[in-house]
């Protein structure tokens, strides 16, 4: 990847509230012009980061850096990043267009120049009519997109965003996805958000970085991230998977095989993972499973189906092949699938993918 | 920055010191006078400093030493502060009686013999009873616990053993219960009031829980002044009350409801409802709507729910507004000196009468110090009580 | 249920009429042409308001419950807003300490805290000055500043103040700009509170003031023990007219600022 001129770097960076470390020894590059996202379970320090780089929090140890200037020895408001907070944090006692003329006063921008400023940053979220009203007098998605205004109007080109569209519903929020997205293209933004909704961070940024008690388990594109996961824990916590237990038999560059616990081997795409004692997990994702009589497969297993539930898009089928259980998505138009049916279950090796046990 | 940072932390105490500074001067400060008052005696320290010198050295039983004798004649040549005398000569006199007399004739002595060794048995016979130069070594010590132990009727005898006061001087005991006591029937009043009223805002809602709470709420926003001169008309003898009773003809002459304790109990738990219906108010509030139909449904009836889910849940807050109530009513000034009799005066009444009537202040300071630690004990009760409550949800 | 309904109601009513009705009972009487507080009324008319405005016991102890109110609202309003934003602030060492302490004042008896504080302002030469009754006055009223601010501080959310920083507003500015605003409500009732309790303290007034600085309270108090006239009563109805607007007053900025904060989400 390109280095740019004014990219933002966390230097062994880390955080400590009393004895509980909430962001261990962190190193993170961020490029200009990045739609990076910060994925984790709640609690695994996403808001501490992000509050760091705002200048909210100070680190306990390390540097953060934009392009040559340490920025950690800054206060909040000489930043010139635009945040937009969990849950807004919109000013209740100012009108819409007051909101949004803040940031351009406190930089002493002349009367008029605000005014058109305003005028074109309401109509970019199209809430133009809304000026005058309260926050209050608004709907959680248009006082999503006062915030969104009020930090871009001063044109920052840092905007970090906290859980921005944590509480509004699905509709809204995934068109709220689509137009972030859109800004951050049209203005060339370098985007830092923070969200606990793997979909989202899959859908819209250009890398993601998974957090699991303030460390990094793992950063990447969302392809990469999906595809590749290199922990249990992000297999586990980006989309849902089938893990399976067995030692390294053989590798190669065709592909290696795995041995089962309850017996029977697996073939799956190659990789450099060469465990220790040999232990290992294979990932293998629930709509990459074929299921039916005919599955011809190098990796092709009996089983009995134990639930079958109805998901309107698709099938959720649970089974059984007495060494070990899977769940697979099935398309509805297969076939439909009962409680003791028996079946063929049977997936391609290069959809199978090895992580350390 | 972090808010937790150095410069934080010290814009924080920047915040509060200015509070903290003037309340250190102008309420922690006044207590400890007061506390210092109720336990200091002056007065003989600095009449007679050199007597005061040489006391320690003497056991009090024995014959008193001649140097005692020569530091006290002395300290009386050096005086010449007449009101400064005048308080020792009291001070003494209450220690022991007979010193009004032996005082003004062993200073007539003094001054017509201002050098040398004076025989003071020569000048009066009491001067070798060992009592009064005990009574002179003894006012010479600055702190005593003379006003404390008279604030619950004792004192020390000759020998300096505690002994109760006799009956007929023995008033602050049976003013100490009177507290307890007027305490103890408003706060039952207002519990037995107070806890189904706060019930029954919590089972309404609309207007009626408005017209409720306001009931509760326009009170407390009244002056206390306002209040107890409103009941002053109501229980007079030609009051509303006795007014309206007598006009339905059901009785023949006004009843004696002013300057008695019945007229101090009901505007005393008057005053005070407020603050036993808003606790047990908010603590009704905090329990989830549907506990009742979930007992219900469970098979209680209606009663056995009230009993087994809302009366344990609310006793909380009974306690608490009981606490509340009756340590403010203990404290009670106003209400019972402008509805109460002679016989129905609180602590308080008699502190002010001692601070402002005789400018006693050993013993306002005393009895103020008994309110203030049983007021401060059963606030940190209550405190411990709110504490549990809202860390233990 | 049905008798249940209608002891309840009955209940009700009897504890409305208790804890209202003397309020009620007060204010004809401030309009007798009668000397006696008593009903029936023989006619009414204004000589009791004459009375507060001319007699000049009246006149003065009323002025004097101005300045000296006036002179608590700012001292205690000022000291409690303080300490109110000093205890929000995370960086305060043990909060819990300085909260209690604060809350004191309210807890210990009024005729103990008088009798400390005349021994105490005689030293001082406090005694008898206005100085020293405005400052004993805010000792008893800082604690409901504290806790209204408090409260309202407390319902400011901090993302807001991060936001407004954020946005580049220097932490002045952002006091200046958004917290104060928020908090306005709490230090406005706060005030309102430190003035009411000031009007209507006697028990320090008694121990601390001299003639001189006679408040109308203090002088209520004196005139129910010595001398009762129906000009009790016109000073109770000027009380309760003025409680009554100050409540109505309160209720119009809660429903204003909660307007406001209320999130309209779905
Ligand atoms: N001011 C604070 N004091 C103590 N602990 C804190 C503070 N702020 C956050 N934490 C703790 O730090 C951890 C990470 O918090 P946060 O960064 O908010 O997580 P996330 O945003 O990923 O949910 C949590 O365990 C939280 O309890
Ligand atoms: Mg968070």
């Amino acid at each position: 990847m390109p280095l740019s001129q004014s990219n933002i770097r966390f230097e062994k960076v880390s955080k400590a509230y009393g004895t509980l470390r909430v962001v261990d020894d962190l190193d993170l590059t961020i490029d200009e012009g990045e739609f990076l996202s910060l994925l984790g379970p709640s609690g695994s320090g996403k808001t501490t980061i992000l509050m760091m780089l705002a200048g909210f929090e100070a680190p306990s140890g390390g540097t953060i850096s934009v392009g040559s200037q340490r920025i950690d020895p800054l206060p909040p408001h000489r930043r010139n990043m635009g945040v937009v907070f969990q849950n807004y944090a919109l000013f209740p006692h100012m009108s819409v267009a007051a909101n949004v003329a803040f940031p351009l006063e406190m930089r002493g921008t002349p009367r008029l120049e605000i005014d058109s400023k305003v005028a074109r940053a309401l109509d970019m979220v199209q809430l133009g009519a809304m000026k005058d009203r309260r926050p209050a007098q608004l709907s959680g998605g248009q006082q999503q997109r006062v915030a969104l205004a009020r930090a871009l109007v001063f044109e920052p080109s840092v905007v970090l965003m906290d859980e921005p569209l944590g509480a509004l519903d699905k509709q809204l929020r995934e068109q709220m996805q689509l137009d972030i997205r859109a800004l951050h293209k049209r203005l060339g933004l370098t985007i830092v958000f923070v969200t606990h909704d793997q979909s989202e961070a899959l859908t819209m940024s250009d890398r993601i970085a998974v957090f699991n008690r303030g460390k990094i388990e793992q950063i990447g594109t969302p392809r990469e991230i999906y595809d590749q996961p290199r922990s249990r824990f992000v297999a586990q916590f980006i989309g849902e998977t089938n893990l399976v237990e067995g030692t390294l038999a053989e590798a190669g560059d065709a592909g290696a095989t795995v041995k089962l616990e309850g017996g029977g081997t697996i073939r799956v795409q190659p990789s450099d993972l060469r465990p220790e004692a040999g232990r290992i997990l294979v990932s293998v994702r629930p709509e990459r499973i074929r299921l039916g009589p005919d599955a011809a497969s190098e990796n092709a297993y009996p089983a009995t189906v134990t639930d079958a539930v109805y998901h309107g898009d698709h099938l959720r089928i649970q089974l059984d092949n007495g060494a070990f259980g899977f769940v697979a998505k099935a398309d509805r138009k297969t076939a439909e699938f009962n409680p003791g049916d028996r079946v063929m279950v049977s997936f391609a090796p290069s959809d199978c993918w090895m992580l350390p046990a | 920055m972090s808010e937790t940072s150095l410069k934080g932390r010290l814009g924080a105490l920047a915040l509060v010191a200015p509070l903290v500074l003037f309340l250190a001067i102008f309420f922690a400060w006044p207590l400890v006078s007061m506390l210092k008052e109720s336990v200091s005696d002056p007065v003989g320290s600095h009449a007679f400093p050199l007597t005061a010198a040489v006391a320690g050295d003497w056991d009090r039983q024995s014959e008193p030493p001649e140097a005692l004798k020569q530091a006290f004649v002395d300290d009386l040549r050096a005086i010449d502060d007449q009101q400064l005398l005048g308080d020792a000569v009291r001070r003494l006199n209450s220690a022991q009686n007979g010193f009004r007399t032996l005082m003004s004739r062993t200073i007539r002595a003094v001054e017509e013999q201002p050098e040398g060794p004076l025989d003071l048995v020569a000048v009066d016979r009491r001067w070798a009873d060992v009592r009064f130069w005990r009574a002179v070594a003894d006012s010479t010590n600055p702190y005593t616990d003379r006003y404390l132990l008279a604030a619950l009727d004792y004192e020390r005898d000759a020998s300096g053993r505690i002994s109760a006061l006799p009956a007929e001087t023995s008033a602050n005991t049976a003013i100490l219960l009177r507290t307890l006591g007027i305490g103890a029937v408003v706060t039952l009043a207002c519990a037995l009031i107070g806890l189904p009223y706060a019930m029954l805002v919590a089972s309404v809602d609309g207007w009626k829980r408005q017209v409720l709470l306001g009931a509760v709420l326009l009170p407390l926003w009244t002056s206390l002044l306002v209040r107890t001169a409103a009941w002053f008309i109501l229980l007079q003898e030609q009051g509303l009350i006795n007014d309206t009773l007598m006009s339905l003809g059901l009785i023949g002459s006004p009843l004696p409801l002013i300057f008695n304790r019945l007229g101090v109990v009901i505007a005393m738990t008057h005053v005070l409802l407020p603050f036993m219906v808003l606790p047990i108010y908010s603590v009704l509030l905090s329990i989830p709507r549907n506990l009742m139909p979930a007992a219900a449904s469970l098979g209680a009836p209606p009663w056995r729910a009230f009993l087994r889910v809302l009366l344990p849940l609310s006793l909380r807050g009974v306690v608490s507004g009981s606490l509340l109530v009756f340590m403010t009513a203990i404290g009670y000034y106003i209400t019972p000196a402008l509805i109460g009799g002679a016989q129905d005066q609180m602590i308080s009444s008699v502190i002010a009468f001692y601070a402002i009537g005789s400018a006693n202040w050993g013993m306002a300071g005393a009895l103020g110090a008994i309110l203030l630690v049983a007021t401060l004990a059963l606030y940190t009760v209550y405190g411990r009580l709110s504490a549990d409550r809202a860390g233990g949800r | 249920m049905r008798a249940a309904t209608l002891f309840k109601l009955l209940f009700g009513v009897l504890a409305v009429v208790f804890l209202i009705a003397p309020l009620v009972a007060i204010l004809p009487l401030a309009f007798t042409s009668s000397v006696f507080l008593t009903y029936p009324i023989p006619g009414y008319s204004m000589r009791w308001f004459n009375e507060l405005a001319n007699a000049n016991v009246w006149r003065m102890s009323i002025i004097n419950s101005l300045i000296i109110g006036t002179g608590t609202t700012l001292l205690a309003g000022t000291l409690g807003t303080l300490a109110a934003l000093g205890l929000r602030n995370a960086g305060l060492v043990l909060p819990g300490l300085f909260r209690t302490v604060f809350l004191l004042p309210m807890v210990v008896p009024a005729v103990v805290l008088g009798v400390g504080m005349q021994v105490f302002f005689v030293h001082l030469g406090l005694a008898n000055s206005y100085a020293g009754v405005i400052a004993a006055h805010s000792v008893v009223a800082v604690p409901f500043v504290v806790v209204s601010v408090t409260a309202s501080l407390a319902g400011i959310d901090r993302r807001v103040e991060r936001a407004a920083a954020s946005l580049g507003a220097s932490p002045f500015t952002v006091f200046r700009r958004v917290t104060l605003p928020l908090a306005l409500p709490g230090i406005l009732s706060g005030a309102v509170f430190a003035f009411a309790t000031s009007l209507d303290e006697v028990v320090l007034t008694l121990f601390v003031a001299g003639p001189n600085q006679r408040t109308l309270a203090r002088q209520m108090f004196s005139s129910i023990r010595e001398n009762i006239s129906p000009a009790i009563a016109a000073a109770a109805f000027l009380f309760i007219v003025g409680t009554l607007l100050i409540a109505a007053i309160a209720v119009l900025v809660r429903r204003r600022t909660e307007k406001m904060k209320q999130p309209a989400e779905a």
